[in-house]
């Protein structure tokens, strides 16, 4: 393996093409990490099972194509309302009771996370499905040299239409009034008459729910098998914990990162991008723990 | 004053590890010598290491490391690189073949040092050491705790997974590296398949729980135990929390490079899958199901909990995942200690026959 296979010399066109994947990328990236975005920046927990709320998603879509026959774009609604209704219950069935034990909460969504993928196998099987898309979906859009899928194009809206839509709705709401409230001290807000209980159930169902859509998307984009979901939740937690687990830390990150792994993977291979970003995450972190745009924060 | 739990008396906790490693080491003479039945033991001792280095670093040091499969992989692959310069000859055949496949023409220098026996054990052992200390300064000088370290030692590990992936012509990436022969050092060679494979073994988790309980029942123990309680307090008090930190976690690498290097002379092979995310968060099971807070519960954690899939059949290996994850929720939900929680809570109910001393109570009374 010589330095010349090793590194991609710069060349213009291609490289315009490698910012333009580094966008879709950044647009997946984005649509995984929203979820635990709501999660963590609200009720602190560090949510393992995210990635299988994905793949909860993207097997409900999938269930809804194969038995039913529904259109695809009908099962991303469908996938947002039944995954929340499953996160509603883990959150009331378990995390509820350990919301004063943060570490604990990692641990126990992972063997949540544990029970979700080997059900899906045992009901389903373990080898790889498809899902159909549209006809619409399926062509490549070409703009001089540039070509691009156009599901890409469409999840990238996507993606920012339900940033839109979070961000109304914890912004402008009445609901993200209580929300916020219940973030910066609950037990205040729970003096003031906010059920913060239900807050909390409600935030973690939205959490999955955008989980949920989200897997039903990539379905569309790559094949689904029960356990897709690790795959998305190394990433998804690092634009979280870099974006300081706040709605506009989580999209400038993934839009930072998918850039950078763009641009290293065009210079060298997928791999070794990966590395170098995580890498730099790492050190990253060591230096602003509290995320890319929070001024401060206090040390847990 | 607090009713004396025979738990928490030193005495008897020293004569348990005794005893029960002492009955360990009698199983091939009782059992006969199955090869595979020892080799299979002797994997369980690797799991054991691994849940002890799990249970100094979160249990006691209070450092959730989801990144122990880091240590435990570098060593593992030093040691391949070891093992497989034992079996080339340095002048017809000084290229691993799959070197030779990758389009290697000469060995590469990272290797080199690897067909000294004693340098590349050194090697194994050292750098997954270094690599903790520095990645420990990096972490715990910036003061970060918690789910921090998960996410961080988390992506760490995903990062070298990936460059073991990668590195094809340095690492054989997704086919791993099968040495051929077993293990040689100085003039003994250690049959994967016999009794002395499991000595082997279980030696080596013997004595570095024993090293361990030691350590924490000296002052440098309940230091750490300070910090892992109240990291804000002992710096009140003056100790320096990072460097305590840093020491225990690079400890932690340690005891979970020697599983890596005993774990390769075992199995005659490394790959990828040693530096995997499932794995590590595994080996965490583990020692969060026997007991974190106990060196013996997660030791015995990670060989119930193995043994126990071994033997539950193949009819029930497609639902092992889903008890595992249901008894592993249970477990966090409702026995944050663990059974050895749980064992500390029924023996607190037979009465104490020792005589107090004051000065061999550890203090774990919490």
């Amino acid at each position: 393996m010589s330095v010349h296979d090793f590194w991609t010399p710069f060349a213009l066109e291609p490289f315009i093409n490698a910012l333009i994947i580094g966008l879709s990328l950044a647009s997946i990236w984005l649509v995984a990490a929203l979820g635990l975005t709501i999660i963590y920046g609200t009720m602190g927990v560090i949510n393992m099972a995210h990635g299988e709320f994905i793949m909860l998603g993207a097997y409900i879509t999938w269930i809804l194509q194969y038995f039913l026959g529904f259109p695809w774009l009908l099962c991303l609604p469908i996938s947002f309302v039944v995954v929340g209704f499953i996160g509603w219950l883990v959150e009331r069935g378990l995390i509820r009771h350990l919301y004063e034990r943060p570490l604990d909460t990692l641990l126990a969504t992972w063997g949540v996370s544990l029970v979700f993928i080997q059900s899906i196998r045992l009901i389903f099987g373990g080898e790889p499905q498809y899902i159909d898309t549209p006809e619409w979906l399926k062509s490549v859009i070409e703009i001089g040299f540039v070509y691009i899928p156009s599901i890409r194009i469409f999840i990238f809206g996507l993606a920012l239409g339900l940033v839109g839509l979070t961000w109304l709705l914890l912004y402008k709401s009445n609901f993200g009034v209580q929300v916020r409230a219940v973030m910066q001290n609950r037990e205040m807000a729970a003096s003031f008459g906010i059920n913060s209980s239900k807050v909390y159930g409600l935030t973690f169902a939205y959490g999955a729910g955008l989980a949920g859509i989200s897997g039903a998307m990539f379905s569309g984009l790559k094949t689904i098998f029960p356990d897709m979901g690790l795959g998305y939740v190394v990433e998804a937690f690092l634009v979280v914990v870099t974006g300081g687990g706040e709605l506009f830390g989580s999209l400038a990150t993934a839009g930072i990162m998918g850039e950078m792994f763009s641009i290293f993977s065009y210079f060298t291979n997928d791999t070794f991008a990966r590395f170098v970003l995580f890498v730099l995450i790492v050190i990253f972190l060591r230096f602003r723990p509290q995320g890319i745009f929070t001024p401060s924060m206090a040390r847990r | 004053m607090e009713k004396r739990n025979l738990y928490h008396d030193k005495r008897a906790q020293w004569a348990v590890y005794l005893v029960a490693f002492g009955v360990l080491a009698l199983i091939p003479v009782w059992m006969g010598d199955d090869p595979f039945t020892l080799n299979q033991y002797a994997r369980y001792g690797v799991f054991g290491i691994l849940a002890l280095s799990v249970s100094l670093v979160w249990g006691f040091g209070g450092i959730l490391s989801l990144g122990q499969g880091i240590a435990f992989g570098m060593a593992a692959y030093g040691m391949a690189a070891t093992m497989q310069m034992q079996y080339q000859d340095p002048v017809n055949d000084p290229i691993p073949s799959f070197m030779l496949t990758n389009e290697l023409t000469a060995l590469p220098t990272v290797w080199e040092p690897f067909w000294h026996t004693s340098v590349g054990l050194i090697l194994a052992m050292g750098i997954p050491v270094v690599f903790f200390v520095l990645f420990g300064l990096l972490m715990f000088q910036a003061r970060l705790a918690g789910a921090f370290v998960a996410i961080m030692t988390l992506a760490m590990l995903g990062a070298w997974y990936n460059m073991a992936y990668d590195m094809q012509p340095f690492t054989a990436g997704f086919n791993g590296i099968s040495p051929p022969n077993a293990f040689q050092a100085f003039g003994v060679e250690v049959d994967p398949y016999s009794s002395m494979i499991y000595w082997v073994s279980l030696g080596v988790l013997a004595a570095l729980t024993l090293l361990t309980k030691l350590l924490l029942q000296s002052k440098f123990g309940t230091i750490i135990q300070a910090i892992r309680d109240d990291s804000e307090r002992a710096r009140f008090l003056g100790y320096n929390v990072a460097f305590y930190q840093v020491v225990v976690f690079a400890l932690g690498g340690l005891i979970a490079a020697l599983g890596g290097m005993v774990w390769v002379i075992i199995v005659q092979y490394v790959s990828p899958t040693a530096l995997e995310i499932f794995f590590s968060i595994t080996i965490v099971i583990w020692a969060a199901v026997g007991g974190r807070m106990s060196l013996f519960g997660a030791i015995f954690g990670a060989i119930f909990i193995n043994a126990a899939q071994s033997y539950v059949g193949d009819e029930f290996q497609a639902t092992w995942f889903i008890i595992l994850g249901t008894v592993f929720i249970v477990v966090v939900r409702f026995l944050p200690k663990g059974f050895a929680g749980l064992f500390e809570y029924a023996i607190s109910f037979v009465p104490n026959p020792l005589p107090p001393s004051r000065s061999l109570i550890s203090g774990q009374q919490k």
